[in-house]
């Protein structure tokens, strides 16, 4: 049977998107649907994230051949020629297997024609159905006919069904003729290899815990609610005002785990402890008078970084934290005040007032979520999430169908980011790759302003219907713009949009052999117009007319005008002075290299060969396994020690797959696809290996404590040596009265300020078992935030009822462990009682952090940076958390920070997907924007090559030239400035372009 | 043409493409009015906005020159715009220092979702500039 | 590193004192060839010279007070394709010692097999000054450091020098010290590196601390930033405002010599140079229609304030540039006090350190608060 080339991503938010751009950018054909009517899902209405309070966004978009979406960021929407969105749409039904899907999709009318739509606007103005804006929470209203977000490309307009009374005003206004107010649905077929679910979260509503009076007191907002408040696209334009009375509140208190971690819910949600913090730190940062108490159980900021980052709004912003829960909230009707009765660790009451209270509502499943994995014939968890293993964290219970994000359990954008990858790269498996160095490049259309010399260009100025004419005198401008150099002809057309147009452009254009163009017209791309003409992003410019000018400048035509005429004038000197610059194609070599042979390593390595793809495997010490081997049991349930034979064994019988022991790489030379490492063997000599791709899973290590008497007593021992202990059955449990294990052992701490992420859920594990062995053990957990996130919960519940006993401590009282003759003594304070808690006890177990090996050689090596905890640096947090700034080198595991197994599995896949991406094209295709060096005029200084965040500059050693690799330059013009002597070009945008199109502006 | 007597001032916008520029065209599908006295110009970074550029506006004729970038940590090639806060600080202090009226160049971080910000900055900075009057080297043949 | 040692001064003067000390550097097999100033046959001037054969060691003259070109441009020359074959000492004023380690920065310069040795600065003439003044005494070194020690203003100074306030060469391996010694008995040579301190131990020479040294200097340098903050003074009276500064370039013709004598303006074709410049007839007259009229050849202002942008923060101040105007601008005057400026926002220092990096290839996260919003 061939396999198919397409795939569906169910879901458009940030999980869904990522996975379709991987999958697209790797050339295969998405069809991306969603319920909704617009791309973006939670994400476009949150501004900026946590741990950097920065965007970001625009760093998921693809890296090479990057032309296409260049233009648009994730903000402003999705223009990638291979990804087929699919707004409005629900699958109804699924029949065949893994590989050969056919897939039943309905999709409901919008109740505007796209293709139509001209988005003036004007429906929006005389529609009188005014109801609440779900972009903006229901803070501020909108029309029953309208777009999602204003920002959003193509912002075609929707009508909501529910709402919209069905008067007509709209439909006799629009000027195309393009609303149809008849509720429709269409059903369409699609063939496709392989499923992913990326349907992401439903927020918990928080009407449902009534105690909170959300709803009933204006001034208690939820946390996404208040992120619309202080963005300035939000209802106050960014200023932070409150419901009741439009005044900033002077203090706001935010409640953790509503609708998480209680009896309904028996599940932590994971990103909720971040996302206040992260409002919280906003808010101070802005407004340093504000007071702001969080209420919390735990601060799970377990995540990298994240602990440096709490921290932070702890000790230097000034932010209080509360453990405690609030029972209730009553307002205090005069002042609209919040009163919030608090329930605190030493049991004390306590009533406190804030003119502001934001709950941190967790995450549940989306509506109509069973239903569509019933279609899909997927199995749910007890949480209604969608089950998925262990140890294949992106699976379903059905094979071509994969999932990722919160769709399977709650969590934050840089993990979904990681299962969206693996998902992706799953999903792979099941389609026929093709050859995609000439999909997806502009490149690859020979320019006609390539093939013609003498620049003859054309003008075309759209009328809008009367969008563009109405406040701009086309009539003006087309005979300012016939007097510009080198013009042959100028041509006004009503609707550029109209594909029907694009005929007649086309005649014309012929017809005066016009090489160059420039279009006057509004934010529409025209890309698949413009490539069957023989134009690219350089040879044809778009003035936006409409944006730029006429909806913006309403009242002031003349200026208006003016102002038109010398922007058209600027984009013809801009495409007059273009030179052909042909960029020669950079061949890829199609083999990895996999740094370490741990579980990321081998699985990383695994999900290689499923591509096809040769690896060399390297592993430092004398055998493959890492840490797995020292890990028996799961929390979970599963078998790692079977799990861990049955890897080593494939990647042992994989003829793809060569392993090399006790093997270290020492030199990396070269760029993405052709780089060129040398790997010393253990007493041996150097060796070189060509590779296209570098994975760096080389692990992590368990701290060694210094503390707590370890070393001292065979009785202290760390979780890990417990846990074997348990495995060969070599303590005597019936025999033992007590245990105390003790957290956070070198974790969080001045020297190493970040979560080790397992240890809690490695001291469930191990308590539980210490339980099932003997009921009778008195196990006590000495712990400082308990962060059993996600399901892990479960277990943290299961140990309370099965009588493990939980004390807190703090960094400033922390637990003593003496020895007292025979027996071992661990003394504590009280944090209830405050008093001293003195136990005696048979084993004290410490949860020792996970950290880095010395990573300097291995990162110098390989020219890529660590973070200050000696953790790889990736390239970004969030959205590029498998890449590094260097392309074609990838990391997973242990390596980049301390991760559960199912964690690492996941980023194993994701960084194999990146390396896939790569190496399964022919040749990579430069974009069209990219710099050359003019080697007459180059000095050598090497400036550039010191400026580029790509290493896409080097000097050939045999030329001595600084040369550009094209391929892995973004065209971003830094080495332009560097350069003093303008030997540093930036094609389509060189300096002789600028200053004639500074000259044109006035 | 402008009216006579009345002073429109002429001012070039370099604007980086994943933040102000995308800023602009939020203003813009939202309907925000600004002074119509902006001439933008898209550059894929404001690191590649060579201070030559800069000057050649200036000394060109335009009255005022704005550099719009992403937020200092947000931008889209990892540091551009910080390398662009140098080199347009130095920029600046030559002006400064040979007095050629460094306050007609202006420096914006503006993100993707600010198009309100935007389109105030463009008010601010269009009656900045009417204040400050026409740029003397509009005229100047000599220079 | 702190070793010195004394060269004594013999009947000879101090000039053969200087002759002997870089002579004994071929006798103990430390150098090939030495890069030296050397006095023309005919006497007017002296100018720089590889030096292969030390019997031509008795034209060399690095005292004589006359820079006529940068030498850190001519270490460039012959170290930037590839490092020196031979060991190449060369002999430097601190401008072009602190210009030198700028173009080592810019990979102009490669400091392999190089031995650099720095001598201190009394200053020097233009070269129309210095050719007069040669003429008129017997030896024109001796008759400089002779002025000098009475501690008179030296009026024929150039203006760069006498408000440069670096008169000690920084990163020096030796060097030759004549500030706070008794130029009548001794001069003082001063190890800056581990190699300098090396051949000092090697030539045998005398160890000896100069003790009036540090006040010598901290006197001469705060005599030289007095008379700086005066001149910047005056320039920004003459310079600042379009009218003054365009009355100031009045005389420019664009022949672009201030870029050439530039020891830092190292781009093998100028920007200004290029066929970017070179523009189609019909701009020309645009551009004149647009104005009235238009200065040819056009872009002068935009010539000198784009150097300042280049290299006002690599600028040691040497002074060159006026020297090379046919026309007399002060070029340096306003490079001067602009790269003050720019040069203390960045707490940067050229020519200081090998290891600070150039402001331009770097940045602070936090910083410059007042540049965008």
């Amino acid at each position: 049977m061939d396999k198919l080339n397409s795939v569906l991503v169910i879901g458009a938010g940030v999980g869904g998107m990522k996975a379709s751009l991987d999958l697209a950018e790797a050339g295969f054909k998405v069809y991306l649907c969603d319920r909704s009517s617009a791309i973006g899902g939670t994400l476009i209405r949150v501004d900026k994230w946590f741990p950097d309070n920065h965007c970001g966004l625009c760093q998921m978009l693809p890296v090479f051949s990057a032309d296409n979406s260049s233009r648009f960021c994730l903000r402003r929407g999705l223009t990638h020629p291979d990804i087929e969105l699919m707004p409005l749409t629900e699958v109804k039904e699924v029949a065949g297997q893994a590989g050969d899907f056919r897939i039943g999709v309905t999709s409901r009318a919008a109740g505007v024609i796209p293709e139509l739509c001209i988005s003036c606007g004007l429906c929006t103005e005389v529609c009188p159905v005014e109801t609440a804006s779900e972009f903006n929470e229901g803070l501020s209203p909108r029309k029953a006919i309208y777009t999602v977000h204003p920002g959003i490309l193509p912002y075609v307009y929707t009508v909501d069904w529910d709402s919209c009374t069905k008067c007509g005003a709209c439909v006799a206004k629009c000027p195309t003729q393009a609303i149809r107010l008849r509720e429709m649905e269409m059903i369409k077929q699609l063939r496709v290899g392989a499923v992913i679910l990326a349907t992401g979260f439903e927020k918990f509503d928080p009407a449902l815990a009534s105690q909170y009076g959300y709803q009933r007191y204006p001034n208690v907002l939820t946390g996404i609610e208040l992120e619309r408040i202080i963005s300035p696209g939000g209802p106050t334009d960014g200023d932070l005002l409150r419901p009741s009375d439009n005044r900033t509140p002077k203090s706001i208190a935010f409640l953790q785990c509503v609708g998480s971690r209680d009896n309904r819910k028996d599940y932590c949600s994971s990103v909720c402890c971040m996302f206040a913090l992260k409002e919280a730190t906003l808010l101070k940062q802005a407004n340093p008078e504000i007071d702001i108490h969080i209420f919390y159980m735990d601060i799970r900021a377990f995540g990298k970084d994240h602990y440096r980052y709490y921290q932070r709004a702890r000790d230097e912003l000034g932010i209080k934290f509360i453990r405690g829960r609030v029972p209730v909230i009553r307002e205090d009707s005069p002042t609209k005040n919040l009163v919030l009765t608090t329930i605190e660790e030493n049991e004390a009451s306590i009533k406190r007032q804030f003119e502001l209270v934001v709950l941190s509502v967790g995450q549940t499943p989306p509506p109509r979520f069973q239903e569509l994995c019933q279609v899909l014939g997927v199995e749910l968890n007890r949480w209604g999430f969608c089950r998925s293993g262990l140890f294949s964290p992106v699976n379903t219970t059905r094979e071509g169908i994969y999932v990722c994000g919160s769709a399977s359990a709650p969590k934050d954008i840089a993990d979904t980011m990681v299962e969206a990858g693996a998902a992706a790269d799953r999903a792979s498996g099941w389609l026929e790759r093709r050859m995609i160095s000439t999909t997806l490049s502009e490149k690859t259309v020979e320019s006609a302003a390539e093939k013609e010399e003498t620049p003859r260009l054309s003008v075309l100025l759209c009328d809008c219907g009367q969008e563009i004419s109405s406040v701009l005198d086309l009539e003006e401008l087309a005979e300012s713009s016939r007097q510009l150099p080198d013009i042959t002809c100028v041509m006004r057309i009503p609707f550029l949009c109209d594909d029907d147009v694009w005929v007649k452009v086309d005649q014309e254009l012929r017809k005066h052999k016009v090489n160059r163009l420039v279009i006057g017209a509004c934010s529409h791309y025209f890309n698949i117009h413009l490539a069957k003409l023989g134009f690219n992003s350089s040879s044809a410019q778009i003035v936006n007319l409409r944006e730029h000018i006429a909806w913006v400048h309403r009242d002031n035509r003349q200026a208006a005008t003016d102002k038109a005429k010398n922007l058209l004038a600027m984009a013809v000197e801009l495409v007059r002075a273009l030179e052909p610059e042909p960029v020669p194609p950079m061949s890829i070599h199609p083999v990895a290299l996999v740094i370490g042979g741990g579980l990321a390593g081998l699985m990383a390595a695994l999900s290689l060969t499923h591509h096809g793809i040769e690896v060399h495997l390297v592993e430092k010490s004398a055998g493959l396994g890492g840490n797995l081997k020292q890990v028996y049991y799961a929390l979970e349930g599963d078998d790692p020690q079977v799990f861990r034979e049955d890897i080593i064994n494939q990647v042992k019988t994989n003829r793809l797959i060569h392993v090399v022991l006790e093997t270290e790489l020492v030199k990396t030379e070269g760029y993405a696809g052709n780089f060129v490492v040398s790997l010393k063997a253990n007493k041996s000599s150097l060796y070189f290996l060509e590779v296209g791709a570098i994975i760096v899973a080389s692990g992590g290590e368990e701290y060694r404590p210094t503390e707590y008497l370890y070393g001292q007593n065979k009785n202290i021992v760390t979780q890990r040596e417990l846990e074997r202990k348990l495995f060969s059955a070599e303590l005597d449990l019936k025999n033992m009265g007590s245990v105390v294990m003790i957290q956070c052992v070198g974790s969080r701490e001045k020297e190493r300020p970040y979560c080790s992420r397992l240890c809690c859920s490695w001291a469930l594990k191990n308590a539980l078992r210490l339980k099932e062995g003997n009921p009778e053990i008195e196990v006590t957990v000495l712990y400082r935030d308990m962060t059993s996130y996600g399901f892990q919960e479960e277990y943290y519940t299961q140990a309370r009822e099965k009588g493990i006993i939980f004390v807190r401590y703090g960094l400033d009282g922390k637990p003593e462990v003496r020895q007292e003759e025979e027996r071992l003594v661990v003394e504590v304070a009280e944090p209830v009682l405050g008093g001293r808690l003195v136990l005696e006890s048979d084993l004290v177990v410490l949860s020792p952090a996970i950290i880095p090996p010395e990573n300097t050689p291995l990162a110098r090596a390989l020219g890529v940076d660590l973070n200050e905890d000696g953790f790889f640096q990736e390239a970004e947090m969030k959205f590029r958390p498998v890449d590094f700034l260097t392309d074609g080198i990838y990391v997973c595991g242990l390596a980049h920070s301390p991760r559960g197994m199912g964690e690492s599995i996941a980023q194993a896949q994701a960084a194999a997907q990146r390396a896939v991406s790569l190496l399964t094209r022919g040749s990579l295709v430069s974009g069209i924007a990219v710099s050359e060096t003019i080697q007459r005029q180059c000095s050598q200084c090497e400036l550039c090559i010191t400026v580029c965040p790509y290493t896409a500059r080097m000097k050939d050693v045999e030329s001595g030239q600084v040369v550009v690799q094209g391929a892995l330059c973004r065209g971003c013009g830094a080495c332009v400035v560097a350069c003093p002597g303008g030997a540093v070009k930036l094609i389509g945008f060189k300096d002789r372009q600028v200053f004639s199109l500074i000259d044109a502006a006035f | 043409m402008a009216e006579v007597g009345q002073f429109e001032p002429v001012i070039v916008g370099f604007f980086c493409n994943w933040c102000t520029a995308a800023a602009a065209d939020l203003a813009g599908t939202s309907r925000m009015q600004y002074p119509p006295n902006i001439r933008p110009i898209r550059v894929m970074c404001s690191g590649s906005v060579d201070p030559v550029y800069v000057l050649r506006a200036l000394l060109g004729g335009a009255d005022g020159v704005i550099i719009g970038g992403c937020p200092p940590g947000d931008c889209h090639y990892v540091s551009g715009n910080y390398k662009a806060r140098r080199r347009m600080a130095i920029l600046k202090t030559i002006l400064a220092t040979v007095g050629l009226e460094e306050e007609r160049v202006w420096v914006r971080w503006i993100s993707a979702a600010e198009g309100a910000r935007f389109s105030r900055t463009m008010n601010e900075l269009t009656q900045a500039i009417k204040k400050l009057g026409p740029n003397p080297m509009k005229k100047d043949w000599s220079i | 590193m702190s070793s010195s040692a004394i060269l004594p001064v013999g009947d000879g003067g101090i000039l053969e004192a200087v002759r002997v000390f870089l002579g004994s550097l071929w006798q103990k097999k430390l150098i090939d060839v030495l890069l030296v100033p050397l006095e023309l046959p005919s006497g007017g001037n002296v100018v720089p010279a590889i030096v292969s054969d030390p019997s031509k060691l008795k034209m060399a003259n690095p005292l004589a007070p006359i820079m006529p070109l940068n030498s850190a441009r001519q270490v460039s020359a012959i170290t930037r394709a590839s490092p020196s074959a031979e060991r190449l000492g060369v002999v430097l004023r601190p401008c072009e010692m602190r210009a030198l380690i700028e173009l080592v920065k810019l990979k102009q310069v490669s400091l392999e097999n190089l031995l650099l040795i720095g001598i201190d600065c009394l200053g020097t003439y233009s070269a129309g000054d210095y050719g007069r003044f040669a003429q008129e005494v017997k030896s024109p070194a001796s008759d400089f450091l002779r002025k000098f020690q009475e501690g008179k203003e030296d009026p024929l100074l150039r203006k760069a020098c006498q408000i440069c306030e670096y008169p000690v060469p920084m990163n020096a391996d030796l060097v030759i010290g004549l500030l706070g010694t008794d130029l009548n008995n001794s001069i003082l040579l001063k190890a800056g590196t581990v190699a300098g301190e090396r051949i000092i131990g090697e030539l045998g020479l005398k160890k000896s601390d100069a003790e009036n040294r540090e006040a010598a200097i901290t006197k001469m340098v705060s005599e030289k930033a007095e008379r700086r903050e005066r001149l910047f003074a005056q320039v920004r009276k003459d310079v600042r405002g379009l009218e003054k500064l365009m009355a100031t370039l009045a005389t420019c013709v664009n022949c672009h010599n201030c870029k050439t004598a530039c020891p830092l303006c190292y781009c093998q074709e100028c920007f200004f140079d290029s066929s970017v410049f070179q523009f189609e007839a019909e701009k020309y007259l645009g551009w004149a229609q647009r104005r009235g009229a238009l200065r040819m050849p056009t872009d002068t202002l935009l010539f000198h304030l784009t150097r300042l942008n280049h290299m006002v923060i690599s600028c040691v101040g040497c002074g060159l540039c006026t020297e090379a105007c046919p026309n007399n601008i002060p070029v340096a005057d306003i490079f001067r006090l602009v790269g003050d400026k720019v040069q203390k926002d960045f707490e940067y220092v050229p020519g200081k350190s090998l290891e600070e990096e150039l402001p331009l290839t770097t940045f602070r996260e936090e910083e410059l608060p007042n540049i965008g919003t």
